[in-house]
């Protein structure tokens, strides 16, 4: 049975809402433009192919307009925590590739894996309002995955850059289904207990 | 019997006549005429660099029984060049739909093949009834990294060719034009035009995938356009139209998000108000003389002065002087 929203909650929501569109929207055009630097300062071709890598998560999804709210919310959280770890490892193997030689791209990513880092906390707060469990991380994450050839390294790292560009969008757009009021109860659409 | 024979432009066609012998009396014709002698080797039908205009039926008749011994209908024409392919997703993220034409015709039957495929799955492109070289699909997937590659066929009966198209999801999102675009002068408001818009109807939810405009406007006599981007909404308000002249104006849509630009909407024409030419109290009375612009129209004399902050339609000689100097500077520049 769902339980009505308070006009506080639903303002809330609303807020936490369009404040992460807009965050999902800088954290894009800031992926974006570090592809750019990462594939010209990685000697990669922008239009290589790469394979679906382990450990990253996937924005694709199947009959995503039927998604409720909680398993938006819980999905984009996934993955924004993937993310980070991802990204702290991208950045760890960057520093010893190239040392200091290359700041631009270790501050680029370090730009990039601190808005990631935001993001996750906003998901948190949205869990919350809805007064979800937040699910805990996975101890120390994941085991290391084996060690990758440089080149290899540098693959993945374009396949995790490209699958969070298309995350900020995706997520952008699970949060405008959140932020949608739902007709009779006032409450957003899917955030209800199924019955 | 009768059957088909495709042949290419420019190729020679020899046509037995059934089972005659070469050296057999026989007449041939074409769509009911004779044909000349000069075009038969024996009993054999020659036809040298066939062209278009040779596509016919063609029949042969045993010389003194006058029996149809052979009958062909002759179809001159080419194999198919590289098919144009275009797919867009103006529905998104419903799905997408793909577009094809030939760049030169074969002048007889082809046949198309599309075929698309998402990673490793074979998805089903629905031919639409209307236009007939058009297929749609329903995304199964949505945001994903994976490319689609579609591949187009066409097969006729002289060759065969196809082309390949490769893009991404995002990359082909491009909503068709906003609709019902309207401007209208704002009253008392010479600089001012009022645009408003709707949503192009095949975009499915705005709401959720909201679109971003994009709204050129100039006065008809100038070539170069005046550019605004707005991020929400579906009106707008130009500041700083030319008095008295028409403007031609244009909106066009993307999502907020990915893919490119609309074709630009259809354009819509309008003049920003001018107030009525009125007489001015001076001693020498000056007539208004009627305006260049669309919208001339003779008032009947006043004794008032020009209003404060009113412009003058263009080609008038007064000049109002009012609080404000820039609006003289703006009737001079009219002259």
């Amino acid at each position: 049975m769902a339980a009505a929203d308070s006009p506080s909650t639903a303002l809330r929501r609303r807020d936490l809402c369009s404040r992460g569109i807009r965050l999902a929207g800088k954290m894009r055009a800031d992926v974006v433009d570090l592809l750019d630097i990462y594939v010209e300062q990685q000697g990669l071709d922008a239009s290589a192919s790469v394979a679906a890598v382990e450990g990253v998560p996937l924005a694709a999804v199947e009959r995503w307009d039927e998604q409720t709210g909680t398993q938006r919310l819980l999905e984009n959280l996934a993955a924004y925590r993937a993310f980070r770890a991802l990204l702290a490892q991208m950045l760890e193997e960057q520093r010893e590739q190239l040392g200091e030689a290359d700041a631009g791209l270790g501050r680029a990513l370090a730009a990039v894996l601190l808005q990631v880092s935001a993001f996750a906390y906003h998901l948190e707060e949205l869990l919350r309002l809805e007064s979800r469990g937040i699910p805990g991380e996975e101890g120390d994450g994941p085991p290391p995955p084996p060690r990758l050839s440089l080149f290899e390294q540098k693959l993945r790292g374009l396949g995790v850059l490209r699958e969070l560009a298309q995350w900020a969008v995706r997520s952008a757009r699970d949060l405008r289904q959140l932020a949608k009021p739902s007709p009779a109860t006032g409450t957003a659409p899917g955030l209800a207990e199924s019955p | 019997d009768s059957n088909v024979q495709y042949e290419r432009v420019g190729a020679d066609v020899t046509m037995k006549c059934g089972s005659m012998d070469w050296d057999a009396a026989v007449t041939w014709t074409v769509n009911g005429t004779d044909i000349d002698e000069s075009h038969l080797n024996g009993s054999y039908l020659i036809l040298k660099n066939v062209e278009l205009s040779q596509s016919g039926q063609y029949s042969c008749y045993e010389g003194s029984s006058w029996h149809l011994k052979y009958q062909t209908y002759l179809r001159v024409g080419t194999p198919p060049k590289e098919p144009v392919l275009m797919c867009r997703s103006n529905n998104y993220p419903k799905g997408f739909y793909c577009s094809w034409h030939l760049p030169t015709p074969t002048y007889i039957p082809n046949t198309f093949n599309i075929s698309v495929i998402h990673g490793t799955k074979d998805m089903v492109c629905e031919k639409d009834a209307v236009p007939k070289n058009r297929c749609h699909i329903r995304y199964l997937q949505l945001f994903s990294t994976v490319k689609y590659k579609v591949t187009l066929t066409v097969t006729n009966p002289l060759g065969k060719n196809f082309t390949t198209l490769t893009f991404d999801e995002f990359a082909i999102v491009k909503p068709d034009p906003p609709e019902s675009v309207v401007a209208k002068p704002v009253p008392n408001n010479p600089r001012r035009l009022e645009v408003s818009w709707q949503n192009p109807s095949s975009w499915p939810d705005p709401e959720s995938f909201p679109l971003k405009f994009f709204l050129r406007y100039r006065p008809l006599i100038l070539d170069q356009w005046q550019h605004v981007e707005l991020s929400d909404g579906t009106s707008h308000t130009i500041t700083d139209a030319y008095a008295g002249k028409e403007y031609i104006i244009q909106v066009a849509a993307k999502d907020n998000d990915i893919g490119t630009w609309s074709d630009w909407s259809v354009a819509v024409h309008a003049t920003p108000w001018t107030e009525e030419p009125k007489h001015l109290t001076t001693e020498a009375q000056i007539t208004e003389t009627t305006s260049a612009s669309t919208s001339s129209f003779m008032a009947p004399p006043t004794t008032k002065i020009c209003d404060k902050g009113a412009v003058v339609g263009s080609g008038a000689v007064a000049v109002c002087w009012t609080a404000g100097l820039v609006m003289a500077a703006y009737s001079v520049l009219f002259i």
